[in-house]
């Protein structure tokens, strides 16, 4: 309806007396009485002077007019007009009461009127409220306990679960020591050396299982955990790399096997071996490579899993793979004493990390600008202006397998010349010792030999040091500072020593001559007479006594007896003096030499003989 | 405008190109980043390598107006203390709007030079325009090198001492940076695989150069 309607207002009957109307048409209510006010009022209608008697009431108050026809009605009680409608209302209360009592009363005696209970029904509705209520109390309790319950036989489960807990715990550690990836459900793991810088191409990646075995499995040799990797096929058993150097060119040994890894191992030795495996597989093959690329004077050969080649003549060194995996049929021969050279095959594996290392590592370029993986040396090319052999020169690198050689060369020397020194040692006369330097390398080191006879030590220039190289020996020789290069021969070795010895002779006899007061007069080093030696040169020596009346005359080489003359003047000759000699002194020029036998004088060694022989000459006569 | 390239080419300098991604990190989150780098790049033993250069940057204007000056970059290394081998380079324009690049790619020419290289460039004409300090760590994963610097700004006094300088911000710069001979594209990939693994530390975009330069 759009047609707003007139209102119609519905109002209770106006029980208020309007007291005004104003000019608006508003009116005006008068204020309905409150309680007090009517009881005033009403009050104020009693004539308490007025008797009860008295009829003729006059109207006590203003207004009353039409109550005085009920005043007629009831003339008994005229005071209690104004009151009448609580008389009234008390009297029904009263009646009410009655009833009330008489109700009771009847009730009381059950004859006519019983009082049946009604409230039952309320306080079935109470109840069922409170039933609920606490049913619904009691689901939430009885939840929380559940859960918590739940909660405890969960860990309580795990806990008895061992094979659960430890698959992860296992897997922490295994993470904790290798690389671990997850692809799709399966985990993988890599077992290469290519995060340190390995080139090589073959996989290495394992993959990790979880076990589930009951636990009354009792293995308790070792932990078995429930993890398990599998390792793939082409790593699996041992490996190691088998360096030999041998003098004689002989058979080539077939390894006889070092054993197998159980397959129940735990998983970090498995997984150990396995890249152990990896590294000697590398290392053969890099190798294997240069030895059939690089081009140099000896051959290498390569057969099999066996690279041979020869460090010297006559020196061969074989380095061979041996990968056992455990498959293979058991051999019938006995298993042959392997000859390992650790120290070359620890050598090998430190050259092949070096090579890693390299490719990793890049000096860190100053200022940052500058390219990434040039060494300082190179850097500094462009500003300084080297030349292009120079860069070139830069560029070489060794390969393993010439790095190895060379270090196969270093023992070998090394170990030939410990021998010669301690075959020559065992010479009581003089003494040899040797001092080896305790600073050395794999391709260099030096040693100090001492020459001196047991009781004259004083006597000791006669030093050498010997610098044991990669392909020859240098010796220097202490007393003039000469440098002499001896080959790998270790003959060359042997009497270079001996030489030094003749002469430390020689040394000695001088230096007694000068206890003695023996005249010297005349020291050779290098005689040119007599029978040529072997090797080197002889010395000899020339002494008279105090007197002048013995010569002593010494020839010591390096492979000839010494050899002893003296010369002394006898009683026979001195009476056959000629009388043209004048002076005494030319009696000194008499004689002729005898040969001494050195074997039979007194004395342990060749100076206490000499001593002995100088102190007897000088007190006879 | 003849390509760089083929500049290059005529004159027997090895053409390079420099694949670059740039970032920042606020200071205080540093040292985060640092140790998420040494984990992801090569030599995670070592701690990280300190660097400290200073570079200055010289302008050769062109005979007209128009064409753009030529940019040297000179650079030296302050702390570890090296005056023998400074190093120039040269970079061209990036080309830009190729949404397929990951990274920005630019030519780049590197020369390695000696110390009175100043006094040359004086001579041939160039002048300084304006120089800064780098301080920061050095990674590198096989040849991304990643660098994390603060740039300062030198002191008037000219000193290079690092207690008299201001920081330009208070943030790091970080840079992913890979110089390779012309025409190898895969390393954009490299790279950008490399920067998702620093995702969310990090990221690591390519910043147009040009929107960059007030002109």
């Amino acid at each position: 309806m759009a047609v707003p309607s007139v209102t119609v207002s519905v109002e209770p009957v106006i029980e208020n007396k309007i007291q005004e109307v104003k000019l608006d048409g508003q009116e005006i209510y008068v204020a309905p009485l409150s309680m007090s006010e009517n009881l005033t009022k009403l009050a104020h209608k009693i004539d308490f002077y007025k008797d009860e008697s008295d009829e003729k009431g006059k109207p006590t108050s203003e207004g009353e007019k039409e109550e005085e026809d009920e005043k007629v009605l009831a003339s008994f009680q005229p005071s209690l007009w104004p009151w009448d409608s609580v008389r009234n209302k008390l009297k029904a209360a009263f009646t009410e009461m009655c009833v009330l009592t008489d109700v009771l009363n009847i009730i009381k005696e059950k004859r006519y009127m019983v009082a049946d209970p009604v409230s039952n029904e309320a306080p079935e509705n109470k109840s069922s409220v409170l039933l609920l209520a606490k049913k619904r109390g009691l689901v939430v309790a009885a939840n929380v306990l559940i859960s918590g319950a739940e909660r405890l036989k969960r860990s309580h489960s795990e806990h008895s679960n061992r094979a659960q807990n430890d698959y992860f715990i296992e897997l922490l550690k295994l993470r904790q020591n290798w690389r671990l990836k997850k692809v799709g459900t399966s985990i993988l793991g890599d077992l290469t050396y290519k995060s340190a810088g390995s080139r090589f191409l073959q996989s290495g990646t394992f993959e990790v299982t979880k076990v589930i075995e009951e636990k009354t499995d009792g293995d308790g040799s070792h932990s078995r955990g429930s993890l398990e990797v599998v390792i793939p096929s082409e790593l699996e058993g041992v490996a190691y790399i088998q360096v030999d150097v041998k003098s004689v060119p002989g058979n080539i040994l077939m390894p006889a096997g070092l054993g197998v890894i159980r397959s129940d191992a735990y998983w970090q030795q498995k997984l150990e071996v396995a890249q152990n495996v990896l590294f000697c597989k590398e290392l053969f093959a890099q190798l294997a490579r240069e030895a059939v690329q690089i081009k140099s004077s000896t051959p290498h050969m390569v057969v099999g899993n066996q690279i041979i080649t020869n460090a010297f003549p006559g020196i061969q060194l074989s380095i061979v793979l041996c990968h056992y995996t455990g498959k293979e049929k058991k051999t019938p021969q006995a298993p042959q004493k392997l000859e390992h050279n650790h120290v070359l095959e620890h050598s090998l594996h430190q050259l092949l990390r070096e090579v890693h290392y390299k490719n990793i590592n890049y000096v860190p370029p100053h200022p940052v600008n500058a390219m990434l993986g040039m060494s300082k040396r190179r850097r500094l090319a462009g500003p300084l202006g080297t030349s292009r052999r120079e860069l070139v020169e830069m560029n070489v690198r060794e390969t393993l397998l010439e790095q190895i050689i060379k270090q196969t060369k270093h023992a070998v020397l090394r170990l030939r010349t410990m021998h010669v020194l301690d075959k020559l040692a065992i010479l009581s006369d003089p003494q040899i010792t040797a001092h080896w330097s305790c600073l050395n390398s794999s391709l260099e080191c030096s040693v100090r030999i001492n020459i001196t006879t047991a009781g004259y030590e004083i006597v000791r220039s006669n030093s050498l040091v010997l610098i044991i190289e990669v392909d020859n020996i240098q010796a220097i020789l202490l007393k003039d500072s000469k440098t002499i290069t001896l080959s790998f021969e270790d003959k060359a070795l042997q009497d270079l020593i001996l030489w030094q010895v003749s002469q430390h002779h020689i040394q000695v006899v001088t230096h007694l001559a000068k206890c003695h007061s023996w005249t010297v007069i005349s020291t050779n080093l290098n005689v040119g007479i007599g029978d040529i030696d072997v090797y080197g040169t002889a010395t000899s020596i020339m002494m008279s006594s105090p007197r002048g009346d013995k010569v002593l005359s010494l020839k010591s080489g390096a492979y000839n007896k010494i050899q002893m003359f003296l010369k002394e003047v006898t009683s026979s000759e001195l009476n056959n003096l000629s009388t043209a000699v004048v002076d005494p002194k030319w009696q000194k020029i008499m004689g002729t030499f005898k040969q001494i036998d050195v074997d039979r004088l007194q004395g342990k060694t060749f100076a206490q003989k000499v001593d002995m022989l100088m102190a007897k000459l000088s007190t006879m006569s | 405008m003849e390509n760089t390239f083929s500049v290059g080419l005529k004159h027997n300098i090895a053409p390079h190109q420099e694949f670059l991604l740039q970032g920042s990190i606020l200071d205080s989150h540093k040292e985060v980043l640092l140790h998420r780098l040494r984990g992801l790049c090569d030599n995670a033993e070592k701690a990280p390598e300190p660097f400290y250069d200073h570079e200055m940057v010289f302008m050769l204007r062109g005979a007209t107006a128009q064409q753009n000056p030529v940019l040297f970059r000179v650079r030296r290394s302050v702390e570890p203390r090296d005056d023998t081998s400074w190093h120039i380079r040269y970079l061209g324009t990036s080309e830009v709007g190729d949404k397929s690049r990951h990274t920005l790619v630019r030519a780049c020419f590197d020369v390695a030079c000696s110390n009175n290289v100043v006094q040359f460039l004086n001579e041939m004409g160039f002048k300084l325009d304006h120089e800064y300090c780098v301080k920061g760590y050095f990674f590198h994963k096989g040849r991304m090198k990643v660098t994390v610097s603060k740039i300062f700004r030198m002191a008037p006094s000219g000193g290079s001492d690092i207690n008299t300088q201001e920081a330009m911000s208070h943030s790091h710069l970080v840079e992913l940076s890979v110089v390779a001979p012309a025409g190898q594209e895969q390393i954009a990939d490299d790279m950008k695989n490399f920067a998702e693994q620093l995702k969310p530390l990090i990221q690591l975009e390519k910043v147009d150069q040009k929107r960059l330069s007030v002109q």
